[in-house]
């Protein structure tokens, strides 16, 4: 396991935790019938969501090998 | 609806839960296309969805008088007496009841719904972090076209000869509807604890 193989795995837990938090808070608001439900909604979940959103795909940059990593070793 | 977007969301989190705690199954290629899908994909319908129910039940009458300030104006839906216009509205089902604040102060254009929501967070802004206006005003005032949705091209509407006389200056918005002097009695929350109240039969 290489380093930046860590780095990915502890990037998608991170991406995931995220995901997870915001979604839970998602569910919050849809059975919350209070006018505050849509901020903790809109403020609230969709920007844990959409971090974590952006975590995984920052991890998926990490995940491209160099090209010049390949042209080394052969 | 809100039962389908409640199991999309719990879907999404079951895969995300597989990736917090196995993340290195993202190793083998079918398991990365699983994480794109649970991480990026449904995770942005779910949003998707979440504000499309959210705004929709915006626009429920129960929603509307879920604010303490708004309590009164959904009292003034039951005052029995024809001259007012949201009772005779709302008792007359001349707008769907459970949407009644939304079918006469919607903005029916097509970013309409959101502007509305808009307008609500600086409503929900101005409850909690400033000052509340008193008496509650509806900012530009409230617009002939909000009635004429409706009423433009009603045959009652259009043959009485008071509004076909004026009907250029009424949707120009030159003249109004409600404060011209010909419906003129709106809400009227301030004299509410005065009136007779209608109760349905249910």
């Amino acid at each position: 396991m290489t380093p930046s193989e860590i780095g990915i795995r502890r990037l998608l837990q991170v991406s995931s935790a995220l995901v997870i938090a915001g979604l839970l808070l998602e569910i919050v608001s849809l059975v919350w019938f209070h006018p505050l439900s849509f901020v903790l909604f809109a403020f609230v979940a969709v920007s844990l969501i959409g971090l974590g959103i952006l975590v995984y795909l920052l991890s998926l940059i990490f995940v491209v090998t160099p090209i010049t990593n390949h042209r080394n070793s052969k | 609806m809100i039962g389908i977007l409640i199991c999309q969301i719990a879907l999404s989190i079951v895969l995300a839960a597989v990736f917090l705690i196995r993340p290195s199954l993202t190793s083998a290629a079918g398991w990365k296309i699983v994480a794109f899908i649970g991480l990026s994909v449904l995770p942005a319908l779910c949003i998707v969805g979440g504000l499309n129910t959210h705004v929709q039940r915006s626009e429920q009458t129960q929603f509307c008088i879920s604010c303490h300030v708004m309590i009164p104006y959904g009292q003034s839906l039951y005052v029995d007496d024809p001259s007012h216009i949201p009772a005779q509205h709302f008792q007359n089902h001349r707008v769907p009841p459970d949407m009644a604040c939304y079918s006469c102060h919607a903005d029916y254009s097509i970013y309409g719904p959101l502007e509305d929501k808009m307008q609500g967070l600086k409503r929900i802004y101005m409850q909690y972090v400033s000052t509340p206006p008193n008496p509650i005003t509806i900012p530009g005032g409230f617009k002939n076209a909000q009635c004429l949705h409706c009423h433009l091209g009603a045959r009652s509407f259009e043959e009485n000869p008071v509004h076909a006389a004026m009907i250029d200056s009424l949707k120009s918005n030159q003249t109004s509807c409600l404060t011209s002097g010909c419906h003129d009695t709106a809400h009227d929350v301030a004299n509410l604890d005065h009136r007779k109240f209608w109760k349905p039969a249910q």
